[in-house]
């Protein structure tokens, strides 16, 4: 058992702490979330320094991890630009991979996951939106929500059904992921507007009415696209988790220097007792959270997931992120409320809802447990 | 609840059908509109605390309902309400208690002396007939009049030559200003010598009226998450019959139900400092509670505003700090339970 990053990853983090000390202002920060406004100079600028390396998963997740610890909002709008990629590496044919897939690694497209819909939710297998075979082409219709880069990508990965499913026990059958291009006819965005926090990145509605895709577009085999989905999910939640470890470090960071501060304004230097415990107890469980992250981490990075694992580490991750942002902002107060903790406050809380609620990874987490259980 | 109480307890929800419900998200994040401040004048919510004859003096539990219902519709405008009338109760001058008690002028009280026990609040000084220098953190800092203390103790009611310096992020009440004022004043007048002394009382008069304004926030959140949970389906069933929701808000629930008897309890006689002050600590920690976990059961649309749900996740945030110094609180209340100064070393 090693608890260390290797050489690489440490090295990932350096660069992505000077990335962050030469380009995340707080002028940006603050102009990004008031305007809800995509920072695209700093994404391109994180995409000429190869930022994001993918080479190496150990590097994606530090990185994120340091970037979110600056600001959630500048840190998750850099690191998002693939996402879903991981569907075309694991499932996508050649020609996917090269069209697709390659140019949103090397930084020259950007890409988005249609998968939640208005009625939908953490309910995956509920989806509404169908794509019909018509020839050499898929028809999709339906709409998708809360989907992120839903404005600014070239190109998404959209779950839609394709069969009935064979019985109503069994909806999770009969769905399929196509690759849609934002600007095929009867493809349309919208903007959603008055988010609570990460309002630096771009969410949107989309919504297919009669939009042709390609028979090449669907990915990996029609009617397996749930299970494509769930595999993603096991390496997306670990990079939430991840983001929730920033932004946790993020604010212990803030009130470990504000309880600095303050001891330097009592004179003596002493951190009073309420601050100390504070900060222990944010510690301890950042601590907690990051071993689980680090432990999901080091099985999927080896083929090897481990789905139990990683939905602890997402929904402790998160749960540590709004209670350190909470307890720190409730401990520097009016310090706290003025400064940018405020919006680790706001941007902490969809970490608890996106990429499965909590609760829902209460749920897995229980399952799993008990099928491993019987199956032993 | 009283008759009396009860008719103004519908009284206000009408008043919020009326002027707010359909404009509350302007009046969380915009401002709040010069019809609304004299909608509320009408109805003798901006005097709460001074009687038409000019003297002091509040009805507690009717000040309270009117907060309590204010805040469900808007937070925003329940605390402007509670700044006006934190305002008149300090001031003496019957020209100025009209033309804010009408809703024309507007008036704050900067609770920021006693709210940042470390962090520095800036320094005015009054000398040769002037007040000169800075205050920071002034919430309703857009007000027409401001009163503060002064470096030499006196509070001070400022009438002008006083600008919004530094603008603060806000996390909540938005259409309310919150900054640091720059003073360079000769046209004020000295409210009172012990002016901390003063800001103190007042600061523990608003521990019920805050209390009021944390719990219709809960509340209001709390009725938003039922009603979403008994039509919104995840996995073919309604969210109110998943355990782990319908159990949180549940106990939560009850939770606000005691707060609500014991603010009741409170008001039924002359409110005693101790229970007003656990009144407050418990109901602003409910109110966050309760907004963390009503915006959870609307998922992603509770993050949106449209919703109506996120600002209590600020704004319940906002009032904890704004409204209240917890360790100062605290230290006290240990005093109160330990019958000796506690919470020292």
């Amino acid at each position: 058992m090693d608890f260390e990053l290797d050489e690489d990853a440490k090295q990932a983090m350096v660069k992505a702490q000077e990335f962050v000390k030469n380009y995340f202002t707080e002028e940006l920060a603050a102009k990004s979330d008031a305007k809800e406004e995509f920072p695209w100079d700093l994404v391109n600028a994180s995409r000429k320094e190869k930022i994001i390396d993918f080479s190496s998963p150990w590097k994606v997740l530090v990185t994120i991890e340091e970037l979110c610890r600056k600001d959630p909002g500048l840190g998750i709008s850099v690191t998002i630009s693939a996402f879903g990629a991981e569907i075309f590496m694991l499932f996508g044919n050649d020609y996917q991979k090269e069209k697709y897939m390659n140019p949103v690694l090397g930084g020259k497209a950007t890409m988005g996951l249609g998968v939640t819909e208005a009625g939908g939710g953490s309910d995956v297998a509920n989806i509404k939106t169908e794509a019909r075979r018509d020839g050499d082409n898929f028809i999709l219709n339906g709409g998708k929500m809360f989907i992120s880069n839903g404005q600014i990508s070239d190109y998404f990965l959209v779950l839609a059904r394709t069969s009935p499913p064979p019985s109503p026990d069994k909806k999770h059958r009969g769905l399929s992921v196509f690759v849609v291009e934002s600007k095929l006819p009867g493809f349309k965005s919208n903007k959603l507007h008055g988010k609570l926090g990460v309002r630096a990145t771009n969410t949107a509605e989309l919504i297919f009415d009669n939009v042709k895709v390609p028979k090449e577009n669907l990915v990996g085999e029609e009617g397996k696209g749930f299970y494509y989905i769930m595999t993603f999910f096991n390496i997306s939640r670990i990079y939430v988790a991840a983001q929730g470890l920033g932004i946790a470090q993020g604010a212990l960071d803030r009130l470990i220097n504000y309880s600095r501060e303050m001891g330097k304004v009592n004179g003596d230097g002493e951190i009073i007792e309420e601050l100390q415990v504070a900060i222990a107890e944010i510690a301890t469980r950042l601590e907690a959270a990051r071993n689980l992250t680090y432990k999901a981490a080091s099985f999927l990075f080896k083929f090897n997931p481990n789905p139990v694992i990683t939905s602890m580490a997402k929904y402790y991750a998160a749960e540590t992120a709004v209670y350190a942002t909470q307890k720190a902002l409730e401990m520097t107060s009016l310090a706290g409320i003025t400064s940018d903790l405020e919006r680790f406050y706001r941007d902490a809380k969809i970490l608890e809802i996106w990429e499965g609620a909590s609760e829902i990874e209460k749920l897995i987490i229980t399952r799993m447990i008990l099928k491993e259980q019987r199956g032993n | 609840m009283e008759d009396e109480y009860e008719i103004l307890e519908n009284t206000v929800r009408d008043f919020n059908t009326k002027y707010i419900d359909s404009n509350a998200l302007r009046f969380e994040n915009e401002n709040i509109s010069e019809q609304l401040m004299k909608a509320l004048s009408d109805q003798g919510f901006l005097s709460m605390t001074v009687q038409p004859d000019g003297k002091k003096g509040t009805d507690m539990s009717a000040y309270s309902i009117i907060l309590e219902t204010l805040a469900k519709s808007s937070p925003s405008v329940a605390v402007k309400t509670l700044l006006t009338n934190s305002f008149l109760s300090l001031v003496e001058n019957r020209e100025i208690i009209e033309a804010v008690s009408s809703g024309m002028k507007s008036g704050t009280v900067t609770f920021s002396d006693i709210l940042a026990v470390r962090a520095s609040t800036g320094k005015i000084v009054m000398e040769n007939g002037k007040v000169t220098g800075t205050k920071e953190f002034v919430v309703g800092s857009d007000s027409n009049f401001i009163l503060t203390t002064v470096d030499s103790g006196e509070l001070v009611l400022i009438k002008s030559g006083f600008r919004i310096g530094k603008n603060y992020k806000k996390l909540g009440f938005r259409s309310i200003g919150f900054s640091s004022i720059e003073v360079d004043s000769d046209d004020f007048e000295v409210v009172a010598k012990e002016g901390k002394e003063n800001l103190f009382k007042e600061y523990d008069q608003i521990a019920i009226p805050v209390s009021a304004i944390a719990i219709g926030m809960g509340e209001a959140a709390s009725e938003k998450a039922i009603e979403y949970s008994k039509v919104r389906m995840a996995f073919g069933h309604y969210l109110k019959d998943f355990q782990p929701l319908t159990f949180e808000m549940t106990s939560l629930v009850a939770e606000m139900n005691m707060l609500k008897k014991f603010m009741r309890d409170i008001l039924s006689s002359t409110p005693d400092l101790k229970s007003a002050m656990f009144l407050k600590m418990k109901a602003l920690r409910f109110a966050k509670d309760m907004a963390k976990t009503s915006l959870q059961i609307h998922g992603g649309y509770g993050y949106l505003e449209d919703f109506g749900i996120e600002k209590f996740y600020r704004d319940s945030m906002a009032l904890s700090i704004l409204f209240s110094n917890e360790e100062e609180d605290m230290e006290r209340l240990s005093g109160f339970v330990f019958g000796s100064k506690a919470g020292f070393v």
